[in-house]
């Protein structure tokens, strides 16, 4: 927040805005419309994150098929095609990184992928991304990509990242609202790019997309992996 | 059980449970003094740190093998356990097994004249007014429970 001139309002907005996608996720755990009041009015959890920052533990289960597309064709039933794949590590001891801004397993994790699908951050439609807290959100952005550094408040206070906005971030209201139910978290953002391409996401769906990503981290960014999708038909 | 008795014969016959559980203990006795050491120098203020003897780079002394080359032959190296506040987060509800604190500060810091962070425990904090970001801290002591206690210079 120093170096960047941010402040407590801004990452309220990324609470606001993954719960205002959350209300339209029948599967989301925290279905309830927020403001940026009631996010800076909630309990400090650790400063300068609040209540509202930080996602809830939930239960939950995920699954997905993995298939070649010669089975996928001949099962006849709707599938995505993975595109682009990647994985990254760096340090869990925060004092450890040079820079806090930034967590560089994303960022190696992401280039793996882009070049696999052989395509840049601006071809991605909308991307499923690591919130845990609000905080997250901000720095994967920009890792993966989609604002320069510094820039992704800014870009988030201006609706970039909602659903009609730049690009949509977290549609299915992400871990801070769909729900953190850590093992299941992963798959379950691959779950929503299947569903959003096989037009199964209902009022929170993005029209037309053709590229879709999904991000997921462990360990304050230890590992993180990062996935590409490519709409089929 | 037949098999699990075949299994235990076979470990108690090579010997393989004795030797583990000794090459562990001895690794628990390294741990426990390097351990030691590096809370000797905190209790003088000091945090101790590792020279890589093929390379070079110089790294906190609970590091076993080098970031940059993974040598793992050092000499110690001593720095005075003073820096400047890099970034911190304060907790003004002190979870359990903390309440003797109330509020405190968890603060990562740019140890003076050496080239890495270190991160330790500031009690007295309650919220970001009462710390701000490059404040000057030092090293006071080691706690078993806190680790790193600071102080504001």
């Amino acid at each position: 927040m120093t170096s960047y001139k941010a402040n407590e309002e801004d990452l309220a907005n990324v609470a606001v805005k993954n719960h205002e996608n959350g209300i339209l996720n029948p599967k989301a755990h925290v279905q309830r419309k927020i403001t940026v009041d009631d996010v800076l009015k909630s309990p400090v959890v650790a400063s300068p994150l609040k209540l509202y920052d930080c996602c809830p533990f939930s239960d939950g289960a995920s699954a997905v098929i993995l298939c070649n597309e010669e089975f996928a064709k001949k099962v006849g039933r709707p599938y995505v095609e993975v595109i682009g794949s990647g994985r990254g590590a760096s340090p869990a001891a925060v004092q450890a990184r040079k820079d806090i801004t930034t967590i560089p397993s994303t960022v190696d994790a992401a280039k793996q992928a882009y070049k696999m699908a052989n395509i840049t951050p601006k071809d991605i439609d909308f991307a499923e991304v690591h919130d845990c807290f609000t905080i997250a959100e901000v720095i994967d952005i920009e890792d993966l990509g989609f604002f320069p550094k510094g820039t992704a408040v800014h870009a988030i206070r201006e609706g970039a990242t909602r659903r009609n906005g730049e690009i949509p971030i977290n549609p299915s209201g992400g871990l801070k609202s769909k729900g953190h139910p850590i093992g299941a978290t992963g798959i379950g953002q691959v779950v929503e790019v299947f569903e959003q391409f096989i037009g199964k996401s209902g009022d929170r769906e993005i029209k037309n997309a053709e590229y879709a990503l999904t991000h997921n981290f462990g360990a304050t960014g230890a590992s993180s992996a990062v996935h590409i999708f490519r709409r089929v038909g | 059980m037949e098999l699990l008795a075949q299994a235990q014969q076979f470990i108690s016959l090579e010997g393989w449970d004795k030797e583990g559980l000794s090459e562990t203990k001895q690794q628990q006795q390294k741990d426990l003094s390097s351990r030691e050491k590096f809370i000797k120098s905190a209790n003088a203020g000091k945090i101790l740190a590792n020279k890589c003897l093929r390379c070079g780079h110089i790294m906190l002394e609970t590091i076993y093998y080098c970031e940059k080359c993974f040598g793992n032959k050092f000499e110690p190296v001593e720095f005075e356990g003073t820096g400047n506040t890099v970034t911190y987060t304060t907790q003004d509800v002190a979870p359990e097994g903390f309440e003797d604190t109330e509020s405190y500060a968890w603060v990562v810091f740019k140890v003076d004249n050496a080239p890495f962070r270190v991160s330790g425990f500031l009690p007295g904090i309650k919220s970001a007014k009462d710390l701000s970001i490059g404040t000057k801290v030092k090293v006071a002591s080691f706690s078993p429970k806190h680790g790193l206690l600071l102080q504001k210079i």
